[in-house]
């Protein structure tokens, strides 16, 4: 079943093209991995999806629904931005964690403001809120961060702040949950504990698109690959397929690259 | 030395303007400051052109300038407007001119505070759905708090001192009161004022650092 399909979607900075029509589709479930070199548009494609670019064309569709449509600026207003945005969650590659919160704190802060909007917030004020932070001590546990609920940020490695970010965008249940490069910024041996658990959510069929410079990762955890360059999908497929027999010869230079620098 | 009670007594009452001049300036400028800072921030550049211009002209000019034309230029440029007659006038006088003054310099504390904020953190709400506002008061508020308290504690500890400059309007300020006695040839309650100078930024040094501490249980 599609759950997300994004329709020729463009997006220049000045005279930057740095999106030049993107089309595909994802399965509900199915993992998706963007690789790609520097420049190649992944990142803005990522935060075209989380509404932090405006494309400047084409359509994004959740579960059916037209979501975006540079053609019609009603779906572009600020509150119906707010609402649709939700569909996705974003991990960052500098986590942006909240630094004046715990991590219990980081955690919940979204889902109990968001439960303020909702008509029985006034009556069960009291339950919600404990079930948002039950929710919470779940979610923190199941990234292995039950020992950290009262630490603040700056008293975790980056590792684990990523874990945390992980579970901040899992509390509000999204559709497809966004990575842009989750492991760049942290020193080598912490990247595993991060790897790990997208691989958990992986498997326990999270819809999820992954940017990453990771390839033995992307290919190991993904349902579906895309390679990009110059703000075009160059080729996409099965991960066995495109990294093992790649078709396109700029696909083929670019991985090429990656096996000589891991040697 | 029989005069020493009195003189003491004396600086004291003249302290209380400084002090006054001080609680008041502090009261209005901090936020005028932050409405300053809004404005020099803004991106209608029918707002913020005008607005950077009157902080520059504020800040590149001499307080006591200032002071000076507030309390004087409407009565010599022949305007609509005059200040109340005696004490009341030049103490209103000279309030309306710290507040102005340091409303500019605190715009200018808050604004550096506020930019110096890193964009993900406006990224890392968005994308958890929430407002501007819940943004502005839930995440980036007590990072600005954190960040704009040193400079801010630098710029109240100047204020302390400045007060002194509101004599230029003949405000009876404590080192006026002492400068009375100085005619006379006792010199000790000109350093007499000093003592109180120290004493009040004492406390204040103390009670900022106490702030400082109390934030620093995170770091931004």
């Amino acid at each position: 079943m599609t759950i997300l399909e994004v329709q020729n979607l463009e997006k220049s900075f000045g005279d930057l093209d740095v999106l030049q029509g993107i089309d595909f589709s994802l399965n509900k479930g199915e993992s998706l991995a963007i690789i790609g070199s520097s420049g190649s548009g992944k990142t803005t494609l990522l935060r075209c999806l989380n509404f932090l670019e405006i494309p400047d064309r084409g359509k994004i569709l959740v579960n059916g629904e037209v979501i975006f449509d540079a053609e019609d600026p009603s779906t572009q207003r600020e509150g119906e931005v707010r609402k649709k945005r939700l569909h996705f969650g974003l991990v960052f590659q500098n986590f942006n964690l909240f630094p004046q919160y715990t991590t219990l704190e980081n955690v919940v802060l979204a889902p109990k403001l968001l439960a303020k909007d909702r008509p029985d917030y006034a009556k069960n004020k009291k339950t919600l809120l404990d079930e948002i932070d039950t929710k919470g001590r779940v979610l923190l546990d199941q990234v292995g961060l039950t020992d950290k609920l009262s630490a603040y940020p700056h008293m975790l490695s980056g590792g684990q702040q990523q874990r945390v970010a992980i579970a901040r965008a899992l509390a509000l249940e999204p559709d497809i949950l966004c990575f842009d490069e989750p492991t760049s910024a942290l020193d080598p041996e912490l990247t595993g504990e991060v790897l790990k658990v997208i691989r958990t959510l992986a498997s326990r069929n999270t819809t999820m698109v992954i940017v990453t410079h990771e390839m033995d990762f992307a290919r190991s955890v993904s349902d579906r690959v895309i390679f990009m360059d110059e703000g075009l999908i160059v080729e996409q497929g099965d991960p066995q397929e495109v990294f093992g027999n790649p078709k396109e010869e700029r696909t083929r230079k670019f991985l090429a690259r990656y096996k000589e620098t891991d040697e | 030395m029989t005069q020493l009670p009195l003189i003491i007594q004396r600086l004291s009452e003249s302290f209380l303007l400084n002090w006054n001049l001080f609680a008041l300036t502090l009261l209005f400028s901090v936020p005028l400051g932050l409405i300053v800072a809004l404005g020099s921030m803004s991106r209608c550049k029918l707002v913020q052109g005008p607005v950077r211009t009157f902080v520059w002209s504020i800040r590149g000019t001499p307080l006591m300038l200032q002071l000076i034309v507030i309390f004087y230029g409407p009565g010599l440029m022949n305007l609509p407007f005059s200040w109340p007659g005696g004490d009341t006038g030049r103490f209103t006088a000279a309030t309306v001119a710290f507040v102005i003054n340091y409303a500019c310099y605190f715009s200018e504390i808050f604004r550096g505070g506020i930019q110096s904020i890193p964009k993900g953190q406006y990224e890392a709400g968005q994308v958890l759905g929430m407002t501007k506002p819940q943004i502005f008061v839930k995440v980036t508020l007590m990072q600005v708090i954190k960040r704009i308290i040193p400079p801010s504690g630098n710029e109240v500890i100047t204020l302390v001192k400045d007060t002194s400059l509101a004599r230029i309007i003949s405000n009876k300020e404590i080192i006026m009161m002492a400068g009375e006695y100085t005619n006379q040839g006792l010199i000790w309650p000109l350093f007499a004022t000093g003592i109180y100078f120290l004493v009040f930024v004492g406390v204040l040094t103390l009670l900022f650092g106490q702030i400082e501490r109390k934030l620093e249980y995170f770091k931004a």
